[in-house]
């Protein structure tokens, strides 16, 4: 991708707080990243690290209260996403930035079929009348790959599999031809052939159309196969980014240099015992005054303890967040 | 270590002979059956004092469904299932109770297997309550010893589940089925609920127990890089059968069944360099109903090697190499452990060729 160019998404210290009956969950601390044109951004970390809720935070999807996107400014086409109405957001949510998640099942609405379902955005969005939208319904349906298209329109939800489901998510999203494409966990409710399946569309789909997209995954192998460049999300913050390559070879953050040793491999060396992060996940109650991976970090030192490190420079394209220098082995300077 | 397990004389804890297990599917006021759900499809297998056997396959393949059936969690449709040199297939529920404490079940999902009213210390006590004559401090002693054991704090024990995490909550299941010093635990699929950092902290902790009281494990998942980490000898599962049985090194390094081929190239590797790399095999639909299985070869709908012969003759689940099972066409003429390599190169090659 040009280096460079103009990113079609930047989001600038996000801040999203749950306030809840035990108090404020700081669920999204000062998030920066952007998205350049075309270009798969992988966006890894484990439950309740703050991946998902980022992703809804900038496009106002989180239900307020209790969600309260606190600070922050996202930037898409010229405009900043946390300052439009949610009018002018439903717009942007259905034709300039298509979002898939999860769950193929709960996403799509049962009582509705299929055909029904990709039209309407069509329709709301692109204005099209009921014969063309059923024609371009049909040609998304072909596009993600499932065969007899013009008859499955007609079906509902549930006579499609899971990995049907998935595709049919997919050419919703993808109807109103948009600039960024938001996938939460696509692949993880899905068999890892049917997976294989998927990744290989959406390889496909990029070559045909280019948009940018933004691929949240716990699944480390998942992103090495698709992601151009990944962020690592840790307690709500992002702690490493760097372009794939870069990211898996030369790993800096002591929580990504762990998990990387943790998962185990289907090819290559079987190791005698499995590496672990000793202890448990932070919980975001207390404010980010210090480093969210202190507690199970190997080189963690007094400073940690005191102050929240920021991503600083590291290579080219690739910063962390971490007092600890791996190539002196002592703190940065 | 243990990979030559079918040649050494050793005992085989678990042997299960052309297991079954249907499920009705009734229609109608009257719910007249119409059907079978053949979720456990003739499967047979032993598994070996001390060792890990991995059972692999898909969602719906019958994995789970087979974990529970051999522990009699279900009533099976036809076959023999003896645990520890008995008969359980067919025993009466009675018969059943003594035989409990030898085999235990750890859960997939550590939220819904925990009773949610009972403390810590009830639920890991449960079982030495209904099978033992322990007294009172006797029956502490125990929980407390089984929660070091799993790496719980003592001080925990009158806590809830819900104040637990996911690991911790899993801790307890595998505490609470050590409870009566079992030797096989059907653990199914015992890491699916949990994060990754958190996962090899279980596994690590199953292991350990393994090394230390010498357990024997069926572990369920669907997880193949974990599998290849924690089993001796790997089974793999579709529609209801298994296709592959093999010990872990060969599976990997050489899986004979295109199933086993597919589902293996379909993991993908955390190397990036790798993933550009590497070529795919990639399946084309989706699992057929086990309600109603391909004629033939069950695989047949999907397989990249399909031949005439697979659909219309089921293949054998035979043994191919020395510890090598498979049910597969590709093999009928093999008979030697050279030939099984010369099959497995010619289907390399088939696929490289497409």
């Amino acid at each position: 991708m040009p280096d460079g160019a103009m990113p079609v998404l930047d989001v600038k210290g996000l801040k999203t707080v749950f306030r809840t009956r035990g108090g404020e969950v700081h669920a999204v601390n000062s998030v920066s990243f952007d998205l350049k044109p075309g270009e798969l951004l992988g966006v890894v970390g484990e439950s309740g690290s703050g991946k998902s809720v980022t992703m809804m935070s900038l496009i106002g999807l989180l239900p307020s209260p209790p969600a309260d996107v606190r600070d922050g400014q996202v930037l898409f086409g010229g405009e900043d996403l946390l300052k439009c109405s949610q009018e002018h957001l439903r717009e942007v949510r259905g034709a300039d930035i298509g979002f898939i998640f999860q769950d193929p099942m709960t996403s799509l609405n049962p009582v509705f079929t299929v055909g029904f379902q990709i039209m309407e955005p069509l329709r709301k969005h692109m204005g099209m009348d009921k014969p063309t939208a059923r024609k371009r319904a049909r040609e998304l349906l072909e596009l993600v790959g499932i065969p007899d298209a013009a008859r499955r329109l007609n079906d509902y939800p549930h006579q499609f599999s899971g990995g049907m489901r998935q595709r049919v998510m997919i050419a919703i999203a993808l109807a109103c031809d948009p600039k960024v494409l938001i996938a939460d966990e696509p692949t993880t409710a899905l068999d890892v052939t049917i997976q294989a399946q998927i990744l290989e569309l959406v390889r496909d789909l990029r070559q045909k159309l280019g948009m940018a997209i933004v691929w949240i995954t716990h699944d480390l192998g998942v992103i090495a196969g698709i992601a151009d460049r990944v962020i690592v999300m840790y307690g709500g913050q992002i702690v490493e980014q760097a372009p794939a390559k870069e990211l898996f070879h030369n790993p800096r953050h002591p929580y990504t240099r762990a998990l990387l040793k943790t998962i185990p491999s289907v090819r290559g060396q079987r190791a005698e015992k499995l590496n672990v992060i000793e202890g448990q996940p932070p919980i975001l109650t207390e404010a980010p005054t210090a480093c969210a991976f202190r507690r199970r970090c190997p080189h963690a030192f007094e400073r940690c303890e005191r102050e929240n490190p920021l991503r600083r420079p590291v290579g080219p394209g690739h910063d962390a967040a971490c007092f600890w220098n791996p190539e002196t082995g002592a703190a940065h300077a | 270590m243990l990979d030559a397990a079918p040649q050494t004389g050793r005992r085989k804890l678990v042997e299960v002979a052309g297991l079954k297990m249907y499920f009705p599917i009734t229609a109608g006021i009257f719910r007249t059956k119409v059907g079978d759900v053949k979720a456990v499809d003739n499967v047979s297998f032993d598994i070996y004092e001390g060792e890990t056997l991995g059972l692999v396959g898909e969602s719906g393949c019958g994995k789970s469904t087979c974990g529970r059936v051999i522990l009699r969690l279900y009533d099976p449709t036809a076959g023999s299932i003896r645990i520890d040199g008995r008969e359980i297939a067919a025993s009466a529920q009675s018969d059943l109770r003594t035989m409990r404490p030898t085999m235990q079940m750890v859960f997939q999902d550590p939220q819904a297997s925990l009773n949610p009213r009972m403390t810590v210390a009830a639920i890991i006590g449960e079982p030495l309550e209904e099978h033992t004559n322990l007294s009172k401090a006797e029956k502490l002693a125990r929980i407390y010893e089984l929660m070091d054991q799993v790496g719980l704090n003592r001080n925990f024990a009158n806590r809830y589940p819900h104040e637990f995490s996911g690991g911790q909550r899993q801790r307890i299941g595998i505490a609470r089925a050590l409870a009566l010093n079992p030797k096989f635990i059907v653990c199914d699929e015992p890491i699916a609920a949990l994060d990754v950092s958190i996962q090899a902290q279980v596994v690590n902790l199953l292991e350990e127990l393994q090394d230390r009281l010498g357990l024997t494990y069926l572990f369920i998942s669907h997880d193949l890089s974990m599998v290849r980490h924690i089993a001796d000898r790997v089974a793999v599962m579709y529609l209801g059968q298994i296709a592959e049985l093999a010990p872990r090194d060969d599976l990997y390094a050489t899986p004979l069944h295109p199933y086993t081929q597919a589902l293996l190239s379909a993991v993908p590797e955390p190397d990036p360099d790798v993933e550009t790399e590497r070529g795919r095999i990639i399946l084309t639909g989706d699992v057929p109903s086990p309600a109603n299985p391909p004629e033939g070869c069950n695989f047949c709908t999907r397989c990249p090697k399909v031949m005439e012969i697979c659909k219309t003759v089921e293949p054998a689940f035979r043994e191919v190499a020395p510890g090598r099972f498979t049910a597969c066409h590709l093999y009928d003429d093999t008979k030697t452990t050279a030939g099984v390599t010369a099959a497995y190169e010619a289907s390399k090659s088939i696929q490289q060729g497409v």
